[in-house]
């Protein structure tokens, strides 16, 4: 304890200088308009009139559900289609088993947001611009997941698979009964990494949104910034990015760790 | 034919069977692979060798002509420029501000989980939100910075309205953006120092700068690397916050590569042109993380 001071002090100052603009922004939401270019950290006095207006005046509510809605659907697609394809690549022997893993690999090379223009024409000649498909099923798999649970199931004692078959499971229940709880930490970094990933969005459902109705909650930001600053009503731009924080800013603390391993593994690819 | 006899028709029948399943398990993921990478890649490499009408429609075959305008074309030049400048300026702070943070937090102490959880936190953070919350810091009337340098009695800056500050300004914002990021995959790369070689610093007597300079630095530098090339790939295709907070601008100081590509598709509807200027970019993407992916090598297929 004793010569540890100077590391509490060195990581708090950190620690606030790092979380800084987070906390005026924070601040900015909980200030009356008359208050809103009064210097300080603190609030003269708290008003909730921000969160009051960006949940009346434009429809948070609708974009906070259609990311959540987007978001989980293709966590859950990803989960499904990585533990699928990754249980056959790790333990059933068949003819091309390499080729689709190498493709899997190389696709683990192609960046994401470089794809956009060509993703965007096949989108819309599929006629699927401004629907949910089209936000969510680009995304439904990732070569990163394939890669991942490939990995893990392939370090799955062959026992516990000889156990279940022994009971007379078939490939279905070697999945749900072996695969699924011995593979649940990759899973659940899996899942971290991409609820984040698609949660936080902004290029992609930029263009193939046209609607209001259609749009995720980054792209709700952009416009009410581009409203709200005309008029100078920073509180209510910085309450409606607030309430978009929350829901990552959640699962993350209650993740942490999720998170902080699928970084680490995703980091592999990035 | 003939290594197939020896294997029973009932053999055969049951490998048969096995096939069809692996095929019928990785039919979810491949086929959606196929049809979201492989086809539009495949798209975006035809369409680039055409010349197109309006809204793309008359396409004719033309060759390398995109590829040859797009390389003669100044504001590609200039925006390939920009997103280099972008990039260097964005990893070396990136990286520094993340092992700052990870140097604090890679061994165990009381109340370390909070300190890891406040560095960690950006990467939970939207980069709109990011964006908006950097827009009002920095804002030229009510931002917090100006009247901090007010109180020190500097002159406020145009942070993200000056041709000159606007990208340095944005820089910083991707760079704070990834700290979480960065200092995450730093941490685990410092917790895999063997702690012998630590000890043995110590028993030698090294103090703490000398044992970072001698012996933390080298160890940890091939991760270093790693880490370095992943946030200069990153930020290559930053788009969000300069979508956001500049629109490219002011006078196209802040049109990124990715930006023109955006523009060209969207707001001047070249189709081809942009698909051509976007595959040079992933050409260039695709050799980095080639690069790291390489440097990786025994890693990737851990135990």
């Amino acid at each position: 304890m004793r010569r540890r001071w100077p590391l509490y002090l060195l990581a708090s100052l950190y620690a606030f200088l790092l979380s800084l603009p987070l906390l005026v922004l924070l601040s900015a939401s909980l200030r009356a308009p008359e208050d809103l270019f009064t210097p300080g950290l603190l609030p003269p006095k708290v008003s909730l009139e921000g969160y009051r207006a960006a949940l009346t005046d434009y429809p948070l509510w609708r974009y906070l559900a259609n990311s959540l809605l987007v978001a989980s659907l293709a966590t859950l697609g990803v989960l499904l289609t990585s533990l699928l394809a990754g249980y056959a690549l790790a333990r059933i022997p068949f003819r091309g088993q390499r080729a689709f893993f190498g493709l899997a690999v190389a696709l683990l090379l192609v960046p994401g947001e470089v794809t956009f223009l060509p993703l965007y024409l096949l989108v819309s000649r599929l006629d699927w611009l401004d629907t949910y498909q089209a936000l969510i099923l680009p995304f439904a798999a990732s070569p990163l997941g394939v890669f991942l649970l490939r990995q893990y199931i392939k370090t799955i004692p062959e026992d516990y698979f000889d156990a279940a078959r022994i009971d007379g499971a078939g490939h279905l229940g070697l999945i749900r009964h072996v695969a699924l709880p011995l593979a649940a930490p990759a899973l659940g970094a899996l899942a971290a990494l991409t609820f984040i990933g698609t949660w936080n969005m902004y290029l992609w459902p930029l263009v193939v949104t046209q609607s209001k109705e259609m749009q995720t909650a980054q792209i709700a930001i952009n416009f009410i910034l581009n409203e709200a600053d005309a008029v100078a009503r920073w509180n209510v731009v910085a309450a409606a990015s607030f309430l978009v924080l929350l829901p990552t800013l959640l699962a993350f603390l209650l993740a942490q760790r999720a998170f902080v391993k699928g970084i680490a593994l995703g980091g592999l690819k990035g | 034919m003939v290594r197939a006899s020896p294997l029973s028709a009932q053999a055969r029948a049951r490998k048969r069977k096995e096939e069809a399943w692996a095929l019928g398990l990785v039919l979810p993921a491949f086929g959606l692979f196929f049809l979201f990478y492989v086809v539009p890649l495949g798209q975006a490499v035809w369409l680039s060798l055409h010349q197109e009408g309006l809204f793309g429609r008359d396409l004719r075959f033309s060759g390398l002509e995109n590829y040859r305008q797009a390389l003669a074309d100044p504001a590609l030049w200039k925006s390939v420029k920009t997103t280099l400048l972008f990039a260097a300026l964005v990893v070396p702070l990136e990286l520094l501000l993340g092992l700052l943070a990870a140097l604090l937090v890679w061994r165990p102490y009381p109340g370390v989980a909070l300190f890891r959880t406040l560095f960690f936190l950006t990467t939970a953070v939207p980069t709109a939100v990011a964006a908006v919350a950097w827009g009002w810091f920095l804002h030229p009337v009510g931002g917090y910075l100006n009247h901090l340098l007010k109180g020190l009695g500097l002159p406020p800056q145009p942070w993200l309205t000056s041709p000159d500050l606007a990208l340095p300004t944005l820089a910083v914002i991707t760079a704070w953006a990834g700290v979480g990021f960065t200092a995450i995959l730093l941490t685990a790369g410092l917790q895999n120092i063997p702690e012998e070689v630590l000890e043995a610093a110590s028993v030698d007597g090294a103090g703490p700068w000398t044992r970072f300079w001698k012996v933390v630095l080298p160890l940890l530098s091939p991760t270093l690397f790693l880490v370095g090339l992943l946030v200069l790939l990153k930020s290559l295709t930053a788009f969000g916050q300069i979508h956001l907070l500049t629109r490219g601008g002011p006078i196209e100081s802040t049109t990124v590569w990715i930006y023109r590509v955006y523009q060209d598709a969207f707001f001047n509807f070249r189709f081809a042109y942009a698909a051509a200027e976007g595959l040079l970019l992933f050409l260039l993407l695709v050799v980095l993380a080639a690069l790291q992916f390489r440097l990786l090598g025994g890693r990737v297929h851990y135990a």
